[in-house]
């Protein structure tokens, strides 16, 4: 127990703000959350279990996301034929996938949206210099007018994500037209994607100095 | 109409009469107040009204007419014969209960908001009771409670009993009541909590062995002609109400329905109109008049006073409820963010179709149940990673967790608990209302064995009036589940049905995605979503329009 070393601990939301302003935002936390995190965190868990909290951690972290979608104001009436004042989302969003570990959060963005387009992003990493370059990607035509809900679920050093945003820009997307959707992320990668884009908005469940890289294989099950 | 004059014509037997005071119908107002008017006590017409109270200066003539005995038809007295579905008050299609909460409705659960206490005062045959029921019948609200100043009247000895049968007892004297123990029972009923309220049988003089039981609620009513009488009572009371009628009137109202239903004779009548009734009036009755808050002149028919009065009620309940006593803390509202509004407004649109309101209610089902989750007991767990460090978690407390759906709406987020909670065990419990007496009852039940030893997420789509829900509550205490062990996950509920149930049971956790201010006749919530259960499964009836 001597072994807990106190700087290796989440960001809290006052700091986060400190920090990084509205360019990122922690999903708000509470301790069902918390609970799914040290489960995705804790080495024991079986890849099963694994993949359950996963997508369940993933479901709340979209649904999250979506609440950075633009929308309007709007009355309905309802079966008591009382008036409702609600909200309509827009259309034209969709959604892009960093392959691999982001199409684990496709599933979540489809249950939240059923007929979302997705597109899919390939970056790879030069192992030996860490530089990641894009090797594929495919996205809806009209991509450059819509919404972008980025998804990538661990960011460690934002090399990837940074690849990913310039081939979104390289296609027309506008920088503060893109949501990237994170798990878990440490404060040096959300620091360089800020530095990068700053007007992309950037909503992760946890900021933490060490990122659960294991994440992937464990899902896909390929460790 | 016939079949209630039949009841009134044996004035020599106390319980035969109807329960007029529920009786709602304006035709009867007439004869609502007879508990009073029917008091045969009687003496000369020539005493003076300022000693006629005294009982030595009562003559005996009246024991001349042997319709003269002492006759009492209070509904109260009836209470040995009275069910608890005859406490029960139908106006329209809504259920009041008037002896406060029902029984099953009384837990272990202290009070949440405190009860307004509507004093009723007016002379005998002034239409108190009308005034009453019509107080009721607009208010709109579930839980009342009535209590009348008859079931104090004190237990008389050997000699005031014999007196009494011979009419020279004076029941319109406030000697007459038993004060001390009216004062103890208003104070409890106050406090929202269960009270025996002694059945007086007006045969023997005495207190019967059984009781009546009543339980707190949102709003007391004391009714009595001497309601304001005691200063203690008087300083309980957070509305004074006195029934201002005519004198003449009330006498006609005596004279019709002492003589023309109950076949006494005019004499006896007058005798004991003069020697205790009015006297009563004049001396105890009509200066009680300056505590009164509002004064209503001409009894039930005054509606304009009526409606006043409930207004006033409404605002204070309202203040009591809503500034002064805020929602109740176990109550758990699912942060309203612009994704919960915009599947709000999917699901409460008259036009969605069913493929999207199924769609949009799940995706709410799930966020509501994630939420609840959220709130049972967790604490620290320390775990190793791949990574090499340790990483302080948490870890949910609760080992066995199980979800109860109340059909048939609750059945719908039976699948977001699954989705969420691995093997979950789901128990079903079907409530409906029963048409002839509006009544909630329990159809049918399955829970899960030693369901005691699980933490419960009850379900109902949603909560109204919160009768199904506190129904569904009190069958999981009789199944020995404690009471905090139960959160109650809803996606729409209406503010009083969230009152009700916090206050029936204030350890229960309350969770929900919306929280609407009304519910309308129908009972549904306003603005509301409809009838979730038709909407979600397609067996809505066909549009009228």
């Amino acid at each position: 127990m001597e072994l807990i070393d106190t700087d290796i601990r989440p960001w809290s939301a006052e700091e986060v703000k400190e920090q990084f302003g509205d360019s990122l935002s922690l999903l708000p936390s509470n301790d069902n959350i918390k609970e799914l995190q040290t489960i995705l965190r804790d080495k024991n868990t079986t890849r099963s279990d694994f993949k359950f909290y996963a997508d369940r951690l993933i479901r709340l972290v979209i649904e999250e996301s979506l609440n950075n979608l633009p929308f309007t104001d709007c009355e309905v009436v309802t079966p008591t034929g009382a008036l409702y004042k609600g909200l309509k989302y827009g259309a034209g969003n969709c959604g892009v996938s960093i392959v691999r570990s982001g199409e684990a959060m496709e599933q979540g963005l489809r249950d939240c949206c059923r007929s979302i387009r997705i597109g899919k992003i390939l970056v790879e990493s030069d192992t030996d210099t860490h530089e990641a370059h894009v090797v594929y990607a495919k996205f809806p035509e009209d991509i450059a007018r819509r919404q972008v809900l980025l998804m990538y679920p661990i960011m460690s050093t934002g090399n990837t994500v940074k690849q990913a945003v310039n081939v979104l820009t390289q296609h027309g997307v506008k920088e503060e037209r893109i949501i990237l959707s994170n798990l878990f992320c440490t404060p040096a990668a959300a620091q360089a994607v800020v530095e990068y884009v700053p007007r992309l908005k950037i909503l992760t469940s946890e900021l933490h100095p060490v990122a659960p890289n294991h994440f992937g294989q464990k899902y896909f099950g390929t460790d | 109409m016939a079949g209630k004059l039949n009841k009134f014509e044996t004035p020599s037997s106390a319980s035969s009469d109807s329960d007029t005071e529920l009786a709602l119908e304006l035709s009867e107002q007439v004869f609502l107040d007879e508990e009073d008017y029917s008091r045969a006590p009687a003496s000369p017409t020539t005493v003076p009204n300022v000693r006629s109270y005294r009982p030595p200066s009562t003559g005996s003539n009246i024991a001349k007419s042997p319709r003269a005995r002492r006759v009492r038809t209070a509904s109260m007295s009836q209470s040995t014969k009275r069910t608890a579905a005859e406490s029960i008050l139908h106006a329209d299609r809504r259920t009041i209960y008037t002896a406060g909460r029902p029984p099953w409705y009384n837990c272990t659960g202290g009070q949440e908001v405190e009860p307004f206490l509507i004093g009723i005062c007016g002379a005998s045959a002034s239409g108190k009771t009308t005034v009453a029921a019509k107080i009721i019948e607009s208010l709109n609200i579930p839980w009342v409670t009535i209590v009348s100043m008859d079931s104090f009247y004190k237990v008389l000895n050997e000699k005031q009993h014999v007196a009494a049968e011979r009419n020279e007892y004076n029941f319109d004297h406030p000697d007459a009541f038993d004060m001390e123990l009216l004062v103890k029972v208003l104070q409890r009923l106050r406090e929202g909590k269960k009270v025996e309220v002694p059945i007086y049988n007006y045969v023997t003089h005495s207190r019967e062995s059984r009781t009546k039981t009543m339980y707190g609620a949102n709003v007391i009513i004391f009714e009595g002609i001497l309601a304001f009488y005691n200063a203690d009572v008087v300083r309980m009371l957070d509305m004074k109400v006195f029934v201002d009628t005519d004198a003449d009137i009330r006498l006609a109202r005596r004279l019709r329905r002492d003589i023309v239903q109950r076949g006494r004779d005019l004499e006896g009548v007058l005798k004991q109109y003069m020697t205790y009734v009015k006297p009563a009036y004049q001396n105890y009755i009509a200066p009680c008049m300056a505590h009164a808050d509002i004064i209503v002149p001409r009894g039930g028919e005054n509606k304009v006073a009526i409606q006043l009065i409930v207004q006033h009620v409404h605002k204070q309940l309202q203040l009591e409820a809503h500034i002064g006593q805020p929602l109740p803390d176990s109550l758990y509202v699912l942060k309203d963010t612009p994704q919960v509004q915009g599947l709000h407004t999917f699901i409460r649109n008259k036009d969605t179709s069913r493929d999207e309101f199924i769609f949009y209610s799940k995706r709410l089902m799930r966020l509501v149940i994630e939420f609840a989750l959220s709130l049972l007991p967790y604490s620290h767990l320390h775990v190793d990673t791949p990574q090499g460090f340790i990483y302080q978690g948490r870890k949910c407390d609760v080992e066995k967790i199980c979800g109860v759906s109340i059909l048939r709406a609750g059945e719908t987020m039976e699948q977001a608990v699954c989705d969420v909670c691995k093997d979950i065990r789901i128990g079903k419990i079907l409530i409906q209302t029963n048409q002839q007496t509006d009544e909630p009852e329990l159809y049918y039940l399955r829970l899960p064995k030693d369901i005691k030893d699980y933490r419960v997420i009850l379900m109902d789509a949603t909560v109204a009036t919160g009768a199904a829900a506190i129904m569904a509550i009190r069958v999981l205490l009789d199944h020995d589940v404690p009471e905090h062990n139960i959160s109650l996950v809803s996606l729409l509920m209406a503010e009083i049905g969230v009152h009700s149930i916090a206050y029936a049971f204030p350890q229960v956790k309350i969770v929900t995605s919306a929280l609407d201010p009304e519910i309308n006749e129908k009972f549904y919530v306003l603005p509301g979503i409809g009838n979730f259960g038709d909407r979600y499964f397609g067996t809505e009836p066909p549009y009228d329009e």
